[in-house]
Parts: C-alpha cells; structure tokens; sequence
C-alpha cells in the first residue's frame, strides 16, 4: 500500500522544482570530481549541461517504452510502469554522464521483470535485442547489483494500474450515472501511460494518477464525476483534503498533458558527446572498467586464499595446543 | 545377527531355548551340557584355546560379545585387588591417574597386550599395598553404606504402611460387626417400620464412612525425590507484562475504506471477475482482490507532499 511504502517515504517528492534541484546538483557532482583535468571555460562545451542530460534520459525512456511494447512474450502495462519508475529514480541521483543511459535502461527493464514476477530468463530476455546478445546479458548482469544498490533496495513501485481498477470497481458501484465507464478503460490506460513518461510517478501518489486518468477521459467524453468525487469517494473529509486532491488532479492533468516533444535533432549530437564524456570507469567496453573487473576478480580470489591460509593456521594452533606442545 | 550357539556341539538357542552359555576366564563360551561332560574331573583345558580352566570357574554368559563378557570378568578380578577409594588421595589428580592405571591394565590383560608385564605389575601392586588392600576388603563404601541405609529405610516404610492397614482392617471388621448387631437390635425391638429402620440405617453407614479420613498420598519418593514434578526441573518464571494485542491501524492517507467483509453486501462483487472453483479451491477470494484494487485506489489520494500528509 502506497501510504506505508518507501515510495511515498523516500522517492516522492514535493515537484519539479526539487527534482529539478537534485539533477542539477548530480550533474555539478559528476562535473567537479571529473572535470579537474579540463579547463572551466571549456567545461560546458565537454559536458552535459541539465537539460541536455534531461533530453537524453526522456530519449531513453521512450526507447524503453518502445522495447517493452515488443518484448516478447507480451509483457503486462505494469512491468513498464516498474522499470521507467527505476530509470527515473535511478538518474535523479546519478548524472548520465556517469552510467549510460542504454545500459541501465536494460537493466531497469530486467529487474523489474523479475519483480514484478514476470518470470523471464536472461536468455529469453537478451533475445529480444539484436547485435551481441552474450555482451548485453553481461552488462545487464554486471549493473543488477549496483542498480539495486542505487535504488537503496526500494524495489517494490506502486503502479497507478490498480487503483485505475480500483476506481472503476468502485465508480461501478457507488456511481449510477456512470455505469457503463467500462468503454472508457482503453483511455485511462492511455492516459496512464502517457503520464509514464513524465516525471508523476516521482511526485503524485499512483491513486491520484488514476483518480487524474479517470476524471480526464470523462470530462473529454461529457461525463460529470464531480459529485461523486465530492460526495461520494472523498466523503468526509475536511475541506482541505479535498481543495488539495482537487489541486494534485489539476498538477497531474498538466503535466502529463503539456509534455515537451523530444528534441529528436539533438540526439545524435548528445550521443557523440557523451562518448567523450561519459565516465569510463563504468562503460563495461572501456579498458578501464575490464581492469577493474579484473582486479575484483583476483582480489577476491587473493580474499579467499587469504582467509584459508588463516583457517589452517588457526587450526594448526589448536592441534598444537590440544597435544600440548 | 548371528544365531548364538555352543562351538562344541553347535546347539543353538533357537534349537534349545533352555540352553544355558557359560564362559570361564579365557572368554570362550561352552553350553552347559558340554561343560558337564569335559570338566567331569574338574578341571582341563578349553577346547578353542587350551588354557588350563577349572570347572568353577564357568560363569553364565551375560553379553553376546565373548569380548565384552571376558573384559567384565577380567575388571571384576582387577578391582577386588585395586579397590583404592578417593580418600586414600591427596588429590583428585592422583586418584585420576590410578583410575587411568586401571583401565590400562584392564586393556591390556583383555586385548592380550603386554600380558607378562601387566601381570608383574599386579603382583608387584599387590605386595606394595598389601595392607590397604586388605583394609579397603573389609571397610565398606560410602555409598555402599548409604545404599544400605536407603534399602533399611525403605523396608521399615513397608513394614510400618503393613501394620497399619492390617489394623485399619480389623477395626472396618468390628464397626460392620457391631452395625450389623445394632441393626438387629432395633429391628426387634422398635416400633417404627422395617423399611424406614433399613434407611435410617443406611444413611448412618454411609456419614461413618464419610467421616474416615482421607489417607494421604505418598509424596515422596524413597530417594528423597517428592512424587510429582514440581522439583524435576525448574521451569524458569517468566516475567513481564502479559501480551496484549492491539489490532493495526492502518494508515490510509486517503478517505475510509469499505471494510473486507462488507464488501459483498455493498454490492462491489457485483463489479468483479468471479473466482473459478480452482482458484476457490486454493483459497482465494474475488473479495481479497477486489478489496486490493480498492484500498491501492483510495490509498495516498491526501498525500501532498510538502505539506503533511496525516
């Protein structure tokens, strides 16, 4: 339930503006501890500026839109809704710059598949890409840990697709004038989607979503739910309560409605210049980032072996002891 | 399990329940009637492994395993002469390492290790400590003494719980006596009617018997132990607050929720998938997803983030 998760604790903010303030400040982050060997001046012209950052991540989730709507098998709505709420989340705190955005885009789409108990494999799921499917289950495997760890294991994401059902089940049976709103069901679904690609599901509770879905497919068809609203599902609660749901509906309208078409001229452009810029401790083709594999990989080993040579010598200690030598 | 038999004349115990195994020091078995007819002189040697064996000597077997038999018998022998106490140490090492010396030679005379120089070390033992040997034969065991006492008490108990049933015997004897010859008397020489002398009677019986005491309950067991198990283990007592339970308030952050078990009367499964039988058959409810739906639908619809939410 929404009310009691750590999505509404911890990963609903109070707008853009802060969102906004927190993508600028990853942004500088990344800037300030890369940017030391550049000159300041040529510091724009080398990185992302925050919208350009905004650009290409809106690309990417519409990439991954896409990519979902032709997995195969089919995937149910609420797996997108999931995987774009971790993308979101995930590059609120992190710049683009740091982690390319393709990689985490598979790996949001991933693990939200496992989730949501979509049960695919790593086989079947690289299946639906072209080009080196052995490459691309490496990166999805190699970025499951750190994007779970960037998402400080708040995994579970409330998807406005069942309080949608919710509200029709209830507008079926407490609302007589609108019986038949089951014909409205495709354009709710389409609003909610729509409002997928905007930033809501990082600012509004998923009820009021779907509350904002339902109210908005009626109004355009000519029904008029504000009694039930008023009367009937908000019943009872103090006068602010309802001014603010009403004032929430109104801010999910406009934002999911007066969204920015993507500035597809630009993203060849951001492509080159994040080749340049991106941090190659973590593109998994740079020599870098193999190194670095490497060095894991040994270092646990030496770990292990460490940590054996300990045993025995403890071991050997006791048997000393217990002989009495 | 192999079937247990006399290696002489292959009589088995299935063949001849009341066949009795004997084993002499050697710890080879014989069944009885063999014994009787090789040691008819008294003496002669072991038919497995010629030792010279007496005739008296031949114990009933105790153990299946001819080992174990012969270890038993060879501890017995060892500790008539190394029959030491704990007080005749000065410490408990000592003691512990003369308990260590005796199983070594019990270990070696049984497994045949070192058997000469196990025996000299007997003999030498025996002439070293000659005297105490002879006083601890004669000096009884603490725990044996105490054994002995235990055993005495127990049966002047037994005596004593005797007498006095036999008495309370005699005594239930005379009192119907003496009832019986009341009755008589009154049925004689009263006026009233027999049937209600005869109730009267009863009913007199019957408040005597009340009256007797109840006997009390053993509760303590000969060794001291109380009958029951209020003593056997002491049960930790736990302490602190009894648990209360508190149902959940569930925080909405939204308007009130239509209860689970009203939602049928209300007419919201009306508007929901019916359940098929094999998902009933699993315990599922058309109720429990419908009251999901509803509760994620009202759930969160006053948050505003900001400003606070409850």
């Amino acid at each position: 339930m929404f009310a009691t998760s750590s999505q509404r604790k911890y990963w609903t903010f109070s707008g853009e503006t802060e969102l906004a303030q927190l993508r600028k400040e990853a942004n500088e982050r990344y800037i300030k501890t890369h940017g030391t060997k550049i000159n300041e001046d040529s510091w724009p012209d080398y990185f992302f500026t925050v919208p350009e950052e905004r650009v290409l991540c809106r690309h990417f989730e519409f990439l991954l839109k896409e990519f979902c709507s032709r997995f195969q098998p089919p995937m149910p709505k609420y797996v997108l809704g999931t995987s774009l709420c971790y993308f979101k989340r995930f590059y609120v705190h992190t710049s683009v710059m740091d982690y390319h955005p393709k990689e985490i885009m598979l790996t949001c789409v991933y693990m939200a598949c496992k989730v949501e108990e979509f049960n695919v494999s790593i086989g079947q799921f690289v299946g639906n890409l072209k080009g080196d499917r052995e490459k691309f289950a490496n990166i999805v495997l190699g970025f499951e840990l750190l994007l779970m760890d960037k998402l400080h294991y708040h995994l579970t994401v409330h998807n406005p697709f069942r309080p949608l059902e919710g509200l029709f089940i209830d507008i079926k049976t407490r609302c007589k004038k609108a019986e038949d709103i089951e014909k409205l069901r495709k354009d709710a679904e389409a609003f909610i989607e729509k409002s997928l690609a905007s930033d809501a599901c990082l600012v509004f509770a998923p009820s009021q979503i779907a509350l904002a879905a339902i109210l908005s497919v009626t109004s355009r068809e000519g029904i008029n739910l504000d009694s039930y609203v008023t009367d009937v599902l908000l019943e009872g609660a103090s006068e602010e309560n309802l001014k603010n749901t009403i004032y929430q509906i109104k801010r999910i309208k406009y934002m999911v409605k007066a969204q920015e078409p993507i500035a597809r001229d630009q993203i060849q452009r951001l492509q080159r210049k994040l080749q340049a810029c991106r941090n190659q401790d973590n593109n998994p083709e740079s020599d870098v980032y193999q190194k670095k594999m490497e060095e894991m990989f040994d270092d646990e080993e030496e770990n292990r072996s460490r940590k054996r040579a300990r045993y025995e010598e403890e071991e050997e200690a006791e048997t000393r002891e217990l002989l009495g030598v | 399990m192999e079937e247990q038999g006399c290696p002489r004349c292959k009589t088995t115990k299935y063949r001849n329940p009341s066949m009795k195994l004997l084993v002499n020091v050697c710890g080879h078995s014989l069944c009885e009637s063999c014994v009787d007819l090789l040691f008819i002189k008294g003496s002669g040697g072991c038919p497995e492994c010629g030792t010279a064996l007496r005739r008296n000597n031949f114990r009933l077997q105790l153990f299946e395993d001819a080992n174990v038999e012969k270890e038993v018998d060879i501890r017995k022998r060892v500790l008539r002469d190394f029959n030491k106490k704990e007080e005749d140490f000065q410490s408990l090492n000592e003691y512990n390492d003369y308990l260590e010396m005796i199983e070594t030679v019990v270990f070696n005379l049984t497994n045949g290790v070192e058997e000469e120089q196990t025996k000299k070390m007997i003999d030498q033992y025996k002439k070293e400590n000659r005297e105490i040997i002879q006083k601890n034969k004669s000096k009884m065991s603490k725990d044996e003494a105490y054994l002995d006492s235990l055993i005495e008490q127990e049966k002047h108990d037994a005596e004593f719980r005797k007498k006095i049933l036999l008495e309370k015997e005699l005594e239930e004897k005379n009192k119907k006596k003496l009832n019986k010859e009341a009755l008589i008397d009154e049925l004689m020489f009263s006026d009233m009617p027999a049937s209600m002398i005869m109730a009267t009677h009863k009913a007199a019986t019957t408040e005597t018997k009340e009256n007797e005491p109840v006997q009390k309950s053993a509760t303590h067991f000969s060794q001291g132990m109380k009958v029951g198990f209020q003593n056997m283990m002491p049960v930790p007592l736990e302490e602190g607050e009894a648990y209360q339970h508190v149902s959940i308030t569930i925080e909405m952050c939204g308007p009130s929720l239509p209860l689970e078990d009203t939602l049928q009367s209300a007419g919201y499964l009306k508007n929901v998938r019916s359940t098929s039988d094999s998902e009933r058959g699993g315990g599922f409810e058309s109720r429990m997803a419908c009251h999901r739906a509803l509760q994620d639908a009202l759930s969160g619809l006053f948050y505003f983030p900001g400003t606070s939410c409850s």
